[in-house]
């Protein structure tokens, strides 16, 4: 599983960022983000794009994406 | 968390024509303030006109197009209808607000009816549309909280408002010193500063990038506000005064340990790059501050009326305004960039930087301190009060150019790329 963080990086480096790591994703496999808030706007283009995702809050309050194709 | 329906934010046009409006009112304010008399006396016609151009005609313009912004992104809930109910609510709160400054300059009881019914609609329609957004929110989080019991506080604030025109209009025999103060507490202590609460955190945290809030101030600060002001009102109803004093004061020490966190909470910011929109923010927690100050003075020295003036006006140009010229300074460019994303230019979209320059934004502070300094002086020296004018003019001028920038770059960058 590969890991992009960015947490700490200002609006909108981090929706940037995704998005440019998103097209090197492999069918099958699991890109896993690290932000440090929940970025709901992000979801709507995940959903468009054709990615499923799976968001869960960590006990630090920053927030883990896990993102792969969906089928 | 994978159901959130496709298209979360509203049209970029839905806020910026709110936007595009409010700066207007600013210099409408300053326009019908020349009128009044005395800043230290906020009770003549002409002042209450210009008061609620600000309160409602920019205050209120930008809080409703920036919750309709807002909601989608902190809490993953759009409003529903965005459009119709952007019209249904900016078109009235124009009118009504015109309708209501009209009504005090002149004495005039048709244009206090007209305004009850046309701010009714408008907040009828934003309120609803708010509370439909919250319970359908994917977030339950202190944000989702302090906005709930803002739109609480400000359907009061609008209950209230509309008794006291419709008062004012008929000649009913009410208590006015009593309603108008609860007013003024539930549409400034509770919707204004509630609003700024549950939205600063997330926003501090995100565009300023410092620390989260910690939990037991995000957990208990908007509840606490709230019960404050609740108690705060209801003994100063029922005149028990000395449960008033202390709920007032509770009041205040809790919107002083916001500003405090706030503060420290920019000082320990990762990236240390100080920016305009950061020093608005931080002249906000500093006026809030002041603010607070003047309030407990006044508790303190009830026969110095000026102290509770003084605090009303600083919470209004010093805290309420700096955060908003912050905030917009921020959601503007953050806006252009993100409906150029979803709009499918995937290439050439500017940067954030590029949409409003920054210098004009340096300026903009200056200019707003010097109008907030020439607020305070206006209070012991009445030529001050053209400086105000002067100043809230200038601002609502610098703000509509900076906003129509803002609309130019994304037309200019959509249509240039969308050829391509």
């Amino acid at each position: 599983m590969s890991e992009l963080d960015v947490r700490g990086l200002p609006p909108p480096e981090p929706f940037e960022n995704i998005m440019r790591a998103l097209p090197a994703l492999p069918v099958g496999a699991t890109l896993r983000v690290l932000l440090h808030r929940e970025p709901f706007p992000l979801y709507a283009e995940l959903q468009d794009m054709g990615y499923a995702w799976q968001t869960s809050a960590l006990p630090d309050g920053h927030f883990a994406i896990l993102i792969r194709h969906a089928k | 968390m994978s159901s959130l329906s496709t298209e979360q934010a509203p049209p970029i046009s839905v806020p910026l024509r709110f936007f595009a409006v409010a700066p207007l009112f600013l210099i409408l304010a300053a326009l019908i303030a020349m009128m009044g008399d005395s800043i230290a006396d906020a009770h003549t016609p002409a002042l209450l006109a210009a008061t609620h151009c600000i309160t409602l005609g920019f205050i209120g313009m930008i809080m409703f197009g920036a919750m309709q912004q807002i909601l989608p992104v902190v809490i993953g809930s759009p409003m529903p209808s965005s459009r119709p109910v952007a019209w249904f609510s900016l078109l009235p709160l124009i009118f009504g607000t015109l309708s209501l400054s009209g009504g005090f300059l002149l004495s005039n009881s048709a244009l206090l009816h007209l305004a009850s019914l046309l701010l009714g609609l408008a907040f009828l329609v934003f309120i609803v549309a708010s509370l439909v957004s919250l319970a359908r929110a994917a977030a339950r989080n202190a944000t989702a909280t302090a906005i709930l019991l803002a739109v609480v506080a400000l359907s009061a604030a609008v209950a209230l408002g509309i008794v006291l025109a419709q008062g004012y209009a008929s000649g009913l025999q009410l208590d006015y010193q009593k309603l108008a103060s609860a007013h003024i507490s539930l549409a400034l202590g509770g919707w204004v500063m509630l609003l700024i609460v549950g939205v600063s955190y997330q926003v501090v945290p995100m565009f300023q990038l410092t620390p989260n809030y910690p939990k037991w101030l995000s957990a208990g600060l908007a509840p606490a506000l709230f019960a404050a002001l609740l108690l705060s009102l209801a003994s100063n109803f029922f005149e028990v005064l000395p449960l008033g004093f202390v709920a007032e004061g509770l009041f205040w020490l809790c919107a002083s340990c916001f500003a405090l966190v706030t503060l420290n909470l920019q000082f320990q910011r990762r990236r240390r790059v100080t920016d305009a929109t950061l020093n608005f923010f931080r002249l906000g927690m500093i006026s809030l501050l002041c603010a607070a100050l003047c309030a407990v003075a006044a508790l303190l020295a009830p026969a110095h009326e000026y102290f509770r003036t003084l605090s009303v006006v600083i919470f209004i140009l010093g805290f309420a305004l700096s955060v908003i010229h912050g905030m917009l300074y921020k959601i503007i460019p953050f806006l252009v960039w993100f409906h150029l994303f979803r709009g499918g230019v995937k290439k050439g979209v500017p940067n954030m930087k590029e949409v409003i320059p920054e210098p004009w934004m340096w300026q903009h502070l200056w200019l707003h301190i010097a109008t907030l300094l020439a607020a305070l002086l206006a209070f012991f020296w009445n030529a001050a009060a053209w400086l105000l004018i002067l100043g809230l003019s200038l601002q609502g001028m610098l703000l509509s150019f900076a906003i129509f920038t803002g609309i130019m770059v994304y037309r200019r960058t959509y249509q240039r790329l969308a050829k391509i």
